[in-house]
């Protein structure tokens, strides 16, 4: 299979300034001020296929979201080099521009006083787009994702589950060969990330189109990609399958208790790792696989008054990569 | 040469269109803050009255100022209103919300869509209500301003129009060059108001600055010019070589503006996410 995105030792150094607080700071930077650097990406190179649902994770200022603005040519790479669809970003050629799309989730790119329909309309024109060709999408996306009853409304009324919908239909309608995405579950509740995963996940199944999605929740990512480019500090820490990842690295869950009543016994290390313990409330990190059981056992034996069990946080995993190995490929 | 042409008549065309659909886009969504805009009309009508009452007073002790008669003077400050308008229809309030674009990092859209980052910023804040009062006082102003000259003709007419392009051509050059320190420097409101302010100074006719005074004001900053020029034409008080000069300066402000423009981008660091 071709190649959608080619990436070769792309580097980015963001150049800034350094100044003094106050008045008297910013009056002596005027005349003299110091240089900074800061490396976001260090020479990065991978390649993705076309049709390919690839996660990019990372914590925050990671690298991730330089290196979609480098591949959707708001950012000049530093040094390196990079394809897409046979495109320098960075020269935004509209031939280039029309088969891409970037949404950030962060950012809104719908006019926000008005109904979502009518920066549809506005996308149809930039883009170009044939009448019937956007007749077709528009029909196929209101159906995909569910939003025949909410693009006359202002965007501004919609809530964010809804609006991130709206965003994605928006960045759809020219049926661009490669999406970028930039976070597109941040600051939704449970259910709606859930939904927004499974529309990317069809709409890529459906249409093979090349993702490319960041993210920081591990949740995203493995729902979503079989393939997983981990970053931290501007290099790749680990390339490759989703479950090797969550395996070798992501191998226990963290169970989190409250007590009803003050519990004093020393012998909460048979139920898991104790990671932290203060006053009523525990924190464990026990086996995956023998979760259930764990829970249960807890459950019954000990004077609990609330359990969760959640996800260990990619910070965690990353970490836990960093301790076993040094970067590694597939 | 056979190939050019089309092309540049499929880039005028689709422009063109692009501009009706950004229009009416904009207008929907000033449509909204309807009292505002009312409020604006209203405004601006009262303040384009001001200066006219203050130039009365004047005029009431002189017969001209710097060879300009009141009715000169009239068509002066209807001009600026006219001028003021166009640009608020095209990229004016654009370029007031630029800063704001590059702080927050929303301008990413505009790098990324097929379409000219220039353009896309102008025609995605395109103002009608802005400045609408000023230029219906405008063109009142140099309707009344004309009928009351000694002797006017329609070819006059048709060089002011043409002369108000080309001093829309010149503040947008201007303002492209300006607003281009803003890849560099964040913040760009301040700029914008030494740019208002040399807006208010082109309501005084050129000819008030002398010497070095004239130099910077007709071509270091051409603000000075951008009205007197079209209102000196239609009085047919300009000779052909000033006239030939101001479209010299149109056109380099223009393509100066473009190329820097077009330079500084590169420099857009995006705000970090």
């Amino acid at each position: 299979m071709p190649f959608s995105i080619q990436v070769k030792k792309l580097s980015k150094t963001y150049e800034y300034f350094k100044k003094a607080p106050g008045l008297a700071g910013s009056l002596k930077s005027l005349f003299w001020r110091e240089k900074l650097y800061n490396e976001a990406l260090k020479g990065i190179s991978f390649e993705i296929e076309e049709g390919e649902l690839v996660g990019f994770l990372g914590p925050n200022g990671a690298g991730k979201t330089t290196t979609l603005k480098i591949l959707s040519g708001i950012l000049y790479p530093t040094s390196g080099d990079a394809v897409v669809l046979g495109h320098a970003p960075w020269r935004r050629e509209p031939a280039y521009q029309k088969q891409f799309s970037i949404v950030m989730g962060q950012k809104n790119q719908l006019w926000w006083d008005l109904p979502a329909q009518e920066s549809f309309i506005l996308n149809r024109e930039i883009y170009e787009i044939d009448p019937g060709t956007y007749q077709h999408n528009l029909g196929e996306l209101l159906e995909l994702f569910d939003i025949k009853e909410i693009i006359d409304v202002p965007v501004r009324k919609l809530s964010m589950g809804q609006r991130m919908k709206c965003e994605l239909a928006a960045a759809l309608l020219h049926s661009p060969k490669v999406l970028f995405l930039d976070e597109p579950t941040i600051g939704l509740d449970i259910i709606s990330q859930e939904k927004i995963r499974d529309y990317i996940r069809e709409y890529n199944t459906i249409k093979k189109t090349t993702v490319l999605l960041t993210s920081h929740y591990m949740r995203d990512i493995e729902r979503l990609c079989r393939r997983v480019i981990v970053i931290n500090n501007g290099t790749i820490v680990y390339d490759g399958s989703v479950d090797d990842l969550m395996h070798s690295y992501a191998d226990h869950k963290v169970i989190r208790l409250t007590f009803s009543h003050e519990y004093k016994e020393d012998n909460l290390g048979k139920y898991g790792e104790v990671v932290e313990r203060s006053g009523l409330t525990v924190v464990l990190k026990a086996s995956k696989k023998d979760i259930a059981r764990s829970t249960a056992t807890i459950l019954s034996e000990l004077p609990v008054e609330d359990l969760s069990v959640e996800e260990v946080e990619i910070e965690e995993v990353i970490r836990k990569i960093f301790n076993t190995l040094t970067p590694l490929k597939k | 040469m056979r190939q050019w042409v089309p092309e540049f008549y499929r880039t005028i065309r689709r422009y063109l269109k692009l501009y009706r659909v950004f229009l009416s886009q904009n207008l929907k969504e000033d449509m909204i803050y309807r009292s505002n805009f009312i409020t604006l009309v209203v405004m601006d009508i009262g303040f384009v009255s001001i200066s006219v009452i203050l130039f009365k007073i004047i005029y009431s002790h002189v017969n001209t100022i710097a060879g300009w008669t009141f009715h000169q003077s009239v068509i002066l400050i209807g001009s600026v209103g006219i001028i003021r308008e166009m640009a608020y229809l095209t990229f004016r309030r654009g370029f007031l919300e630029l800063g704001s674009h590059i702080r927050t990092g929303t301008f990413d859209i505009f790098m990324v869509r097929p379409i000219a980052p220039n353009i896309h910023l102008a025609f995605r804040h395109i103002s009608l209500s802005e400045s609408l009062g000023e230029s219906i006082m405008g063109i009142i102003l140099v309707g009344y301003g004309i009928s009351h000259l000694d002797q006017w003709s329609w070819i006059n007419v048709f060089l002011y129009i043409l002369f108000l392009l080309n001093s829309l051509m010149i503040y947008y050059g201007f303002s492209l060059l300006i607003n281009s320190v803003v890849f560099w420097v964040i913040k760009t409101q301040e700029l914008n108001t030494i740019l208002y302010f040399f807006m208010e100074t082109s309501r005084y006719p050129g000819d008030v600055f002398r010497g070095i005074g004239k130099v910077i004001f007709t071509f270091i900053i051409p603000i000075g010019i951008i009205a007197t020029v079209p209102a000196s034409i239609l009085i047919g008080r300009i000779g052909w070589h000033f006239a030939m000069i101001s479209l010299i300066i149109g056109i380099s402000f223009l393509t100066a503006g473009l190329l820097v423009w077009k330079k500084s981008i590169e420099h857009y660091s995006s705000a970090s996410g």
